[in-house]
Parts: C-alpha cells; sequence; structure tokens
C-alpha cells in the first residue's frame, strides 16, 4: 500500500493519508521509507487486528485515538491532509547522512565476542556459527571458477532494497553456515533468488536438489532425507537461511513482521529427490521442469503448510484418497506431494499412475473443499477474491455459490507436484502447500 | 590507555563497538597471523554485513490549506479481499458526512488485488480533480 500511495503523491501531486494497522506501520515509517520509497509517507494507524472486526469496532477505531501520533484518529487524518510539509517531507534527492559503512573485515576479536557480536547483528539463526576468517572464506572461493568481487544481485533487501552483495559475501555466509566448498554452487545458486519471500504470516520455503551434484557432494535422498540426518542437507539448509539474515537483512520487527514465524526456516526444508527410486515414467522434478537429465537444478518453493500422512499407507485405502483427504486442508493455491519411493511404487504398480503428471490431475479432480472454508484462507482471499469479483473464472463462480458447495480448489490450474524422497523402511508422505518458485542453474556457479 | 583497554573496562567489546558507525571504519588493533589470530588471540573475520543503500529522498505532494469543499478518494486497498477494510472507511465516510458535511467523499475498491497495483484508479481520482486519498488499510 505504501508503494499506491506514494505514486498518488509522486505522479499526481495529490495529498494522500495511509492507513495501516499498527502491526506493520512501523515498517512503512522505518525500513520501507528508509531504504525503498525514500517518501515519509503520513500514516493512521488503527489496533490489529481490523479485519473481520464487527461494524461496531470499526466505529469505536474512528472514534479513538491513532495509532501512530496519539491524537483523535478522524483529526490525525485532517491534519495528515492539510498540515503543512515540514522540511524534512520536502527534501528530494540524495538522503542526508549515509548509510551504516560494511567494511570488508571487522575489527579483530576474542572468537566469543565474534558471536556475540554475528547474534547482535541478526547475521545468524542464534545457533553459533563458524566464523569466516580470510583463510576459510579463501578455501570455500575455491569451490566456484567466480571472481570473488563478482556482484551477484544488488536488489537483495525486502521489496528490492539495494544490498549489492558479491559472490565472496556469499561465500563468507556458506563458511558461518558450516559448508564445505563443493556446497557453494549450490549456495550461490540459492542466494540469487533473494529477496525470498516474506509475510507476517507464516510463510516458509523449501530446497529441492535434483542433478549428479546430488550424490557428488553427499546430500541425502533417501533415509532419513529430511531429517538432521545428512550434512549437505543440514548446512545447505541452514546457508539459505543465513542469506536471508546477512545479505537479504532480514529483522524479525525491523524488516519483517511474521507474527509467529515457522520452524522450517531453521533450514527451509532442504533435501535431494531421490531419483534414482522413481518408477518408471516418473520424472525428476527438474526434467519435468524442462531441464536435461544431467543438469544440476536448485528449486526453491514457497508455502506454509506441511501434512503428514503419520502412519504408513494401509492395504484397505490406497495413499491417494488419504492424499485427497488431508489435501482439503490445504489452502487450493498449489501443492507439493513429498512421498517415500515404496509411496511411488505403490501408486505407480498397484494403483496405475503411469507419472507423477497423472497422480496430479487424479488429484485436481478428486481434492474438494467447500467454498467457505476455500475463501476462509486469508491467503486465498486476499489473492483471489478480488479478481474473483472483477470475473475471473472459476473463482467468481465459486464465490457466489452456497458456502457448503464442495469445489475442487485444485481445479483452477494449480499445479501438484510430487517430489520423491525417503529410504523405503515406510510408506510415508507428506502432502504441502509449497510451490515451486522455478529452477535455478547451480552449474553456472561451479 | 588504549582504545581496547579502554573499551573491555566499560565491558564492550570492540567487534560490538564496530558495529555502530563510529567505530566502522577502525583499524585493527592486532595484526592477524595466517590463520586469522592474533597474537593476543584475537580473530580477524570477513563481515558478512552488507550495506543497505539510503533511498532517494521524495518529497510529499503539498498539503491542502483545508479539507472544506473539497473531494476526498477512500480506496479501499482490499487487503484480506474480502472487502473488510469497507467498515472501517465507510465509518470514516460517515464522519465527514456529520463533522465536515461539505467534504464530498468517494468510495473506491482498487482493482486487482492487494499486491497489484491499480495506476488506472490513480489517473482516474486526479482526472476527476480528486483532492486528497484515504487509501487503506493495510495490515
Amino acid at each position: 500500500m505504501s508503494r499506491e500511495a506514494g505514486e498518488i503523491e509522486r505522479k499526481y501531486q495529490i495529498p494522500t493519508v495511509a492507513l495501516a494497522g499498527d502491526n506493520v506501520v512501523s515498517f512503512g515509517l522505518g525500513a520501507y521509507f528508509k531504504y525503498d520509497s525514500g517518501m515519509p509517507l503520513r500514516f493512521v494507524g488503527v489496533p490489529f487486528p481490523f479485519a473481520g472486526q464487527p461494524e461496531a469496532v470499526a466505529a469505536k477505531f474512528v472514534a479513538g485515538k491513532d495509532m501512530v501520533s496519539g491524537k483523535p484518529f478522524m483529526q490525525a487524518v485532517v491534519d495528515a491532509l492539510t498540515s503543512p510539509l515540514t522540511p524534512e517531507e520536502k527534501l528530494s534527492g540524495p538522503a542526508p547522512g549515509a548509510a551504516a559503512a560494511e567494511p570488508r573485515m571487522l575489527p579483530p576479536d576474542t572468537p566469543d565476542n565474534l558471536q556475540r557480536l554475528f547474534m547482535a547483528r541478526h547475521w545468524t539463526d542464534y545457533n553459533p556459527v563458524i566464523l569466516p576468517t580470510e583463510e576459510k572464506v579463501a578455501a570455500m572461493l575455491k569451490g566456484t571458477s567466480r571472481q570473488p568481487d563478482e556482484i551477484i544481485k544488488s536488489g537483495s533487501g525486502t521489496f528490492g532494497a539495494r544490498r549489492p552483495f558479491t559472490v565472496e559475501k556469499v561465500a563468507t555466509v556458506a563458511v558461518m553456515a558450516g559448508a564445505k566448498p563443493e556446497y557453494l554452487p549450490v549456495i550461490l545458486a540459492l542466494s540469487t533468488r533473494v529477496p525470498y519471500m516474506d509475510s507476517t504470516t507464516s510463510i516458509a520455503q523449501m530446497i529441492v536438489v535434483n542433478g549428479p551434484i546430488r550424490n557428488k557432494i553427499g546430500m541425502n535422498s533417501g533415509l532419513g532425507a529430511l531429517g538432521p540426518d545428512n550434512e549437505a542437507n543440514s548446512v545447505i539448509g541452514r546457508s539459505m537461511t543465513l542469506i536471508h539474515k546477512a545479505i537479504q537483512g532480514y529483522n524479525e520487527g525491523v524488516t519483517g513482521f511474521a507474527s509467529l514465524s515457522n520452524p522450517l526456516r531453521y533450514d527451509n526444508l532442504c533435501f535431494a529427490e531421490n531419483e534414482e527410486s522413481l518408477p518408471q515414467g516418473w520424472r525428476p522434478l527438474h526434467v519435468q521442469m524442462g531441464h536435461k537429465p544431467s543438469d544440476n537444478i536448485v528449486t526453491i518453493f514457497t508455502g506454509w503448510n506441511f501434512i503428514n500422512s503419520t502412519g504408513w499407507a494401509a492395504q484397505h485405502y490406497a495413499p491417494q484418497l488419504l492424499m485427497r483427504d488431508y489435501m482439503a486442508s490445504l489452502s487450493g493455491m498449489g501443492a507439493t506431494i513429498i512421498m517415500d519411493p515404496s509411496v511411488a511404487e505403490l501408486l505407480k504398480g498397484a494403483q496405475g499412475f503411469g507419472s507423477k503428471e497423472a497422480l496430479g490431475k487424479w488429484l485436481s479432480e478428486n481434492v474438494e473443499k467447500p467454498a467457505a472454508s476455500y475463501w476462509g484462507n486469508s491467503i486465498v482471499a486476499s489473492m483471489l477474491a478480488p479478481l474473483a469479483r472483477q470475473g475471473l473464472k472459476p473463482y467468481a463462480d465459486w464465490l457466489t455459490v452456497p458456502g457448503d458447495t464442495l469445489i475442487k480448489p485444485f481445479a483452477a490450474g494449480n499445479g501438484i507436484n510430487t517430489v520423491v524422497a525417503g529410504g523405503k523402511t515406510a510408506s510415508v508422505w507428506f502432502a504441502t502447500d509449497f510451490r515451486p518458485e522455478g529452477g535455478t542453474s547451480i552449474d553456472e556457479w561451479a | 590507555m588504549d582504545r581496547r583497554k579502554m573499551l573491555a573496562l566499560l565491558g564492550i567489546s570492540p567487534a560490538l563497538a564496530a558495529g555502530t558507525s563510529a567505530f566502522a571504519r577502525t583499524a585493527p588493533l592486532a595484526a592477524p597471523d595466517a590463520a586469522g589470530c592474533g597474537s593476543e588471540g584475537l580473530v580477524s573475520v570477513l563481515n558478512p554485513g552488507i550495506e543497505t543503500k539510503l533511498a532517494n529522498r521524495v518529497p510529499l505532494a503539498p498539503r491542502l490549506a483545508t479539507l472544506q469543499g473539497k473531494t476526498i478518494y477512500v480506496v479501499d486497498f482490499d487487503w484480506g479481499g474480502m472487502q473488510q477494510n469497507g467498515d472501517v472507511l465507510h465509518e470514516m465516510q460517515r464522519w465527514f458526512a456529520q463533522h465536515m458535511p461539505s467534504v464530498k467523499t468517494i468510495y473506491k475498491i482498487k482493482s486487482g488485488n492487494f499486491v497489484t497495483d491499480d495506476p488506472a484508479l490513480w489517473k482516474e481520482i486526479a482526472d476527476n480533480h480528486g483532492d486528497a486519498v484515504i487509501i487503506g488499510v493495510a495490515g
């Protein structure tokens, strides 16, 4: 909303006041103004939550105090549109002062003090890090042919704030995470995708690696693939978290406001697909995306939910039926099933699904949920209800049917993906709402 | 007394102090050896921090001398998607009608969803001589 308010002010010179909940107004007044817009928008704040409140509560808010200035709410609105601009609000061009300098090296200090510094600067996941000495970073850089001073991206901050970072900076973070040099191409590929998606909701990311590099660097796609049981999976996943913190500059309460956040953010569900165990006709994820089997690809998924099958596949109730049932709990905006190779074998052999795509099609045609429940998800409502009111099918139909009408949320062309991993000790699976953002070449960073 | 000893007495680590701009360019006080450890057991490390460039400043539009007789567009940003912001925005319209009846308010819902822009609406507001805009509610 800050972007829109700013455009009205800048392009049309129309005084504007932005209303925001007190949960996010500090971002608009703080980091967004300082690093993104440069425009000191005038905000008036309402208590959060405001959405979904009875009308009487809305009246109470308007009759109450502005959460920003403390003035009576409507007086604050009138003042925002009429009180003359301050010298600060009239400034144009380069911002006064300078951003905090970040020299290449930190002043020498004891290891304990440096660990504390790294935590104080929000560069870590609050577990100890490997201190990135020049020697360790130089060794890490042997994992890529890229030059240390090569700039990977400039707009790495939230909403694209200018935070240019180099190959050496990513190598520094990789050392901190505990990486080996051979992991660096994967970590560099991950870094090209910043800024990672953030939200006040409990959004999270998932990392899936495909191609020969999985085995070359010792990633686990088999027994315990999703657990804390493999160095490469664990450390590459952690690297993404540290990239999010140190390179993107994510700082809870300053540049991000995830109310509960998500424990998946500690290692970002990092694993490799068990390509060797795919049933015949089931293609690896990266090949489904159009890459060659010999390509090395890392795919970042974004989502919220992660539902465990709990037990193994039962003989009296086929796996796809329980997947269908559990998936009714998902938002319907995309899904990925992560399954053990033994589940894939059952689905292929006993149930006749000749490909991942065939399974996805069956699920999209069979997962159902009541329309009211579908729209009850605020992500669905935020993204799709406005488009439904503007006539976009099939959402327009789903918005007008009685709330108890069963709809097929994945039949709107929302992809259902499958990734196979695991060690064939139990026929287990996870139904998730994680959606791929497109694969990134690892080979380009070797 | 050198700076390191002074900081130690104050319970401040030199590296932590370097987090403030005043110390950001302080030269290393001990030359690190090949392993990154100095003679005092200090470690010299690369800085993972990145400078965030400050955005160029953009001035606000001049404010109105008064709202009397003006037209205010009340734009529903439709955060949440189910028009639930309308209650607050309509309540504000009622306030203007009651307390500043010469103010004309026009309620509009932004097209697209909360992550998309609506340049056509901003142009419509300008073309129709909207004097001011209230936009919300973000959460």
